[in-house]
């Protein structure tokens, strides 16, 4: 009893934790692939750029509260700037064009962000301190902020996507884009406002994050191989799929820690993805023909 | 074969034999020669797969560093001759690209570039933890290869005349390789899959088969690299050199084996004389990508069109 509450409870709430928020990261990845079909290798930098924007105006205002909502906002202007400029003239091509220009974008943002800030690591603090007792143990407040935060952004798109026109559209665009375009709805504003809404997500995630976690230019390298394999795990398009996915790799990292060493969960998360591959190739949801 | 080795390609390799008597050629310019060629022949080997089978590797690095740790491995512990690390790593790259192409071939499009990434990372975590092969500092130090009896391959011109064969070698297969059934069949893959399979060709094991022989090429290419550098590290095998070997062959040309080597060889010497000038050199090459996507996307080889209406045979 004494195992569960000191050592299996916190796991357990760790996972969920970075379960939430590694699900806002794979969600915008996944409508964007449904959208575009490009994998998008700059959302990890996207995810990093939200975390140094939050520090840059935590460095002017000393809010958090206030970075919270000014960093995903820039980040999402930077993301419909990149769209409209560099995805859109590739529309027409094939999607590996947008693979490798995603790629190149990721290139010049980390740069881009180590030439400002700097290469070191960076810490930010959370907004509050203290912890809850809770099930008999006691838990990071801020922790559970996180917790809480993320899954009421994640409820909202899931309200977003099911109950707004706005949200209709974006599935109506994944499902047939030349269909919706035939039908008068502006698709290119679509598309750009999808790209910058997943881009304000990944950066909301990058910033609730960086307390936990430390904030540097290649942070995002690690956290988007983490989202591929949620985004695939979930099956490619699937919004439900890959929230359900990021519990189950976020649940997956927290409680193998506890009996392997880190670089043996980094294979064992492999392991899991390659053994459901084979298993269920199209991943939990994926359905046979979509986005193939 | 006649059409295979055109004298166009036999000129410009004799011109690269020719190469180190250039007056200003110091040791230096000779090992940046030995990368730029290197590099080219390993995404001439990617093209392979991406220009003439249109499936994108993103684990191209982990054959090219498995290669490397092979021959690294047998340096350090006294087995000296080239032929022996050639033949280990032909062999641990063998065995690991049968496994990746297994799995990655019976997917398409994006999902071959996540398969390859996926495995090709679970291999750098496992030489990054592994004390056994020195872990994040690999293995330093190594002594050079011999080639026959003592004579060891410890100069920048033994080296540079080493990795030119390879260059010469790797060319003259991929380009038999192409102009044969077997790369005529590729292409219809590319072109359309599902037509090449009602055709009655086994997809899969042509794509198998194409994704071996470019793993091998490229692992070949590895087992090279520490004769010139005396070490093998994981950072070798990140996913972002997979991506650098990718970018060399877009800057080349998709599909046209000559421009991913004078891709390869653009992109060492735009690192070393961009780096020499600035730190932000990735911000540089970020660009280059970028442009050449949107506007160039036959590549450096494409300006030939621009020139005139020169025959050219691109895409066989």
């Amino acid at each position: 009893m004494d195992y569960v509450v000191a050592v299996l409870l916190p796991q357990l709430l760790h996972g969920l934790v970075f379960g939430a928020a590694l699900g806002l990261l794979a969600l915008g990845l996944t409508v964007i692939f449904g959208l575009l079909g490009v994998m998008n290798f700059a959302h990890g930098e996207l995810y990093m750029l939200g975390a140094y924007a939050g520090i840059a105006v935590m460095g002017l205002t000393h809010s958090f509260w206030l970075a919270l909502l000014v960093a995903p906002v820039a980040v999402g202007a930077i993301g419909a700037v990149t769209e409209v400029t560099t995805l859109r003239p590739l529309y027409r091509r094939e999607p590996l064009y947008g693979l490798i220009l995603t790629f190149g974008l990721a290139l010049v943002f980390r740069e881009g962000a180590r030439q400002i800030w700097g290469g070191d690591m960076r810490r930010i603090l959370p907004p509050f301190t203290g912890s809850t007792p809770l099930l008999g143990m006691t838990y990071p407040n801020y922790r559970l902020f996180l917790l809480a935060a993320s899954s009421v952004l994640l409820l909202a798109i899931w309200l977003f996507f099911t109950r707004t026109r706005a949200g209709i559209l974006v599935r109506a665009a994944v499902q047939d884009a030349e269909m919706l375009d035939g039908l008068g709805v502006n698709v290119p504003r679509v598309f750009t406002l999808t790209f910058a809404g997943s881009a304000a997500l990944a950066a909301l995630a990058g910033l609730l994050l960086a307390p936990v976690f430390t904030v540097y230019p290649q942070m995002g390298v690690e956290m988007i191989l983490l989202a591929f394999i949620v985004v695939i795990l979930g099956g490619m398009g699937s919004m439900g799929g890959s929230v359900i996915a990021a519990f189950v790799i976020g649940l997956a990292q927290s409680l193998l820690t506890l009996w392997m060493n880190p670089q043996r969960v980094a294979i064992a998360i492999f392991a899991i993805m390659i053994v459901v591959l084979i298993v269920r190739p199209r991943g939990f949801f994926g359905r046979e023909g979509v986005l193939e | 074969m006649n059409r295979a080795l055109s004298w166009r390609a036999l000129i410009v390799w004799a011109m690269l034999a020719l190469l180190p008597a250039l007056p200003f050629m110091s040791k230096f310019y000779l090992l940046l020669a030995f990368d730029a060629l290197l590099f080219g022949a390993i995404a001439m080997s990617l093209d392979l797969l991406m220009g003439y089978t249109g499936l994108v590797s993103f684990g191209h690095a982990a054959f090219f560093g498995l290669g490397a740790y092979a021959s690294a491995v047998l340096l350090e512990r006294g087995v000296l001759s080239l032929w022996a690390c050639l033949a280990f790593a032909i062999l641990v790259v063998g065995l690991y690209a049968l496994v990746v192409s297994f799995f990655s071939t019976a997917r398409r499009g994006i999902y071959v570039a996540l398969l390859t990434l996926i495995f090709a990372e679970v291999v750098y975590t496992f030489f990054r933890y592994t004390q056994t092969f020195g872990g994040s500092d690999g293995i330093q130090g190594v002594p050079s290869p011999r080639l026959i009896g003592e004579f060891a391959l410890d100069t920048p011109l033994r080296n540079y005349y080493l990795v030119l064969v390879y260059l010469g070698l790797a060319y003259l297969a991929c380009r038999v390789l192409v102009t044969s059934h077997f790369g005529r069949v590729l292409v219809a893959i590319r072109e359309n899959e599902d037509r090449a399979r009602f055709l009655g060709y086994n997809v899969q094991r042509y794509k198998m088969a194409v994704c071996m022989i470019s793993a091998l090429l490229t692992g070949v290419g590895g087992a090279l690299y520490p004769g010139r550098s005396a070490f093998a590290t994981p950072d070798l095998m990140l996913w972002t050199v997979s991506g650098e070997f990718i970018i060399m062959v877009m800057i080349g040309g998709l599909g046209t084996l000559a421009g991913p080597v004078v891709g390869g060889a653009f992109f060492v010497l735009l690192q070393e004389k961009v780096s020499s000038y600035v730190d932000w050199y990735f911000i540089v090459i970020g660009l280059v990508l970028i442009f050449i996507v949107l506007f160039m996307p036959k590549g450096l080889l494409g300006i030939r069109e621009l020139l005139g209406p020169r025959r050219w045979r691109t895409t066989a």
